[in-house]
């Protein structure tokens, strides 16, 4: 029975642990790395994948063959259309511009009556932004009624890089 | 140091506007082309899980019929055929009542209401005493000084409309201005006219309940403002109200 520090076998089997530990951990370390270089995966988009079972033949609709009054009605329509939309977007275009000059006369008229004014009033105003809406609906919303009891579950996949 | 005393009195005035709460009608073309989307998107489309099943259960009806009721299914099974469900979403829908869009406060005609005219943007005009004459105007107050033309329009709301409306005002700069001289027998040298800035205002609460409307007060469409207002102020807000 030694009672002073002797260099046997127990004290050898430590240092092999602890270099054996090491190696691991710089194994670890290594593939870690190797991963964190390697490109990240890209998200598949689900809306782009057609399902297989959608290009089936049985799938595809049979209507009677278009009439040549029907194309022609169709095409004058969208040419109506098309005007119809470009006058809609000059009208528009025309009370923004006149919107803009209201307020710069009424900003000039400002500016002559007293400078101070007109700072205060060309100041941004933090309040505005974000600015929220609940558009309009179809119908006025109904008093009193009770919408019907439900769950929505959200099966939406979720990926990660 | 002493300003010179300013020819012109200062005015806040204020545009509340009640936003429309239902869609505006469509318009002929509009209608045309929305049919006309829809039977194009149909044309293009494939059928769906829904009408296939429709489909395949009609096929076997017709065979059923022609082979004089050759089952292969066992008899007495209860099948719910895609028809069926349709008829059955057909009734739901018709037992549902939707708001009508037509309001009593709109055949009644009546211009205090904010419940007329839910597809248009409803402004409020008060009348008030200007000189010695009584006029439809929006709500303006005179400004006093240490405030800003917008904390005038504010206090304009509030004196007409009490402390409590919730109303999101659009900036900080004003939208318009109408300029009058006074008439000649009250017009001196430094009391030339007055100007009045207008400012816009979205009222986000819908119950004006609490609100102690002292004055005479409307809430008129774009439209119909020139019931009220006179020409020359009616030109000048007429520039910033979108339709």
């Amino acid at each position: 029975r030694n009672y002073f520090p002797c260099r046997a076998q127990p004290k050898k089997k430590k240092k092999v642990d602890v270099r054996k530990e090491q190696a691991q951990k710089d194994r670890m370390k290594k593939k870690i790395r190797k991963l964190e270089k390697a490109a990240p995966e890209m998200i598949p988009i689900e809306d782009f994948m057609t399902q297989l079972k959608y290009s089936d033949s049985n799938r595809v609709r049979s209507l009677p063959p278009l009439s040549f009054e029907e194309t022609e009605r169709r095409v004058l329509l969208l040419k109506k259309w098309c005007l119809f939309k470009q006058n809609q977007d000059k009208a528009e275009k025309k009370a923004i511009q006149s919107l803009v000059e209201a307020q710069q006369e009424a900003l000039q008229e400002l500016r002559l009556e007293s400078e101070e004014l007109y700072q205060a009033a060309i100041r941004r105003d933090e309040g505005l932004f974000p600015f929220e809406r609940d558009g309009p609906n179809y119908t006025p919303p109904l008093p009193g009624y009770d919408p019907p009891e439900g769950k929505c579950v959200d099966i939406t996949k979720v990926y990660t890089q | 140091s002493a300003a010179a005393p300013r020819p012109w009195r200062l005015f806040g005035a204020m545009c509340l506007l009640r936003l429309p709460r239902i869609t505006q009608p469509l318009e002929k073309e509009e209608e045309e082309m929305a049919a006309l989307m829809g039977q194009i998107e149909l044309e293009k489309s494939h059928y769906s899980d829904h009408e296939i099943r429709k489909l395949e259960e009609e096929e076997r009806l017709r065979r059923r019929k022609e082979s004089l009721y050759d089952d292969d299914e066992a008899p007495g099974k209860t099948v719910i055929m895609a028809q069926d469900l349709e008829d059955k979403w057909e009734q739901k829908l018709l037992r549902f009542k939707a708001a009508p869009r037509t309001t009593d406060a709109d055949k009644n005609n009546n211009r205090t209401s904010l419940n007329r005219k839910l597809d248009s943007n409803l402004m409020l005009l008060v009348k008030q005493k200007i000189g010695n004459q009584e006029l439809w105007l929006l709500p303006q107050v005179e400004w006093q000084p240490g405030e800003t033309l917008r904390s005038t329009a504010e206090r304009a709301m509030a004196t007409f409309l009490g402390d409590h409306i919730q109303a999101k005002i659009l900036g900080n700069a004003p939208y318009g201005i109408y300029k009058y001289k006074f008439p000649r027998a009250i017009r001196t040298v430094d009391n030339v006219g007055a100007k009045v800035f207008f400012f816009k205002a979205f009222l986000q609460s819908s119950d004006l309940s609490q609100a102690e409307l002292k004055e005479d007060y409307l809430w008129v469409t774009k439209d119909e403002l020139g019931d009220y207002l006179k020409s020359e102020y009616l030109k000048k807000v007429n520039r910033f109200l979108l339709d």
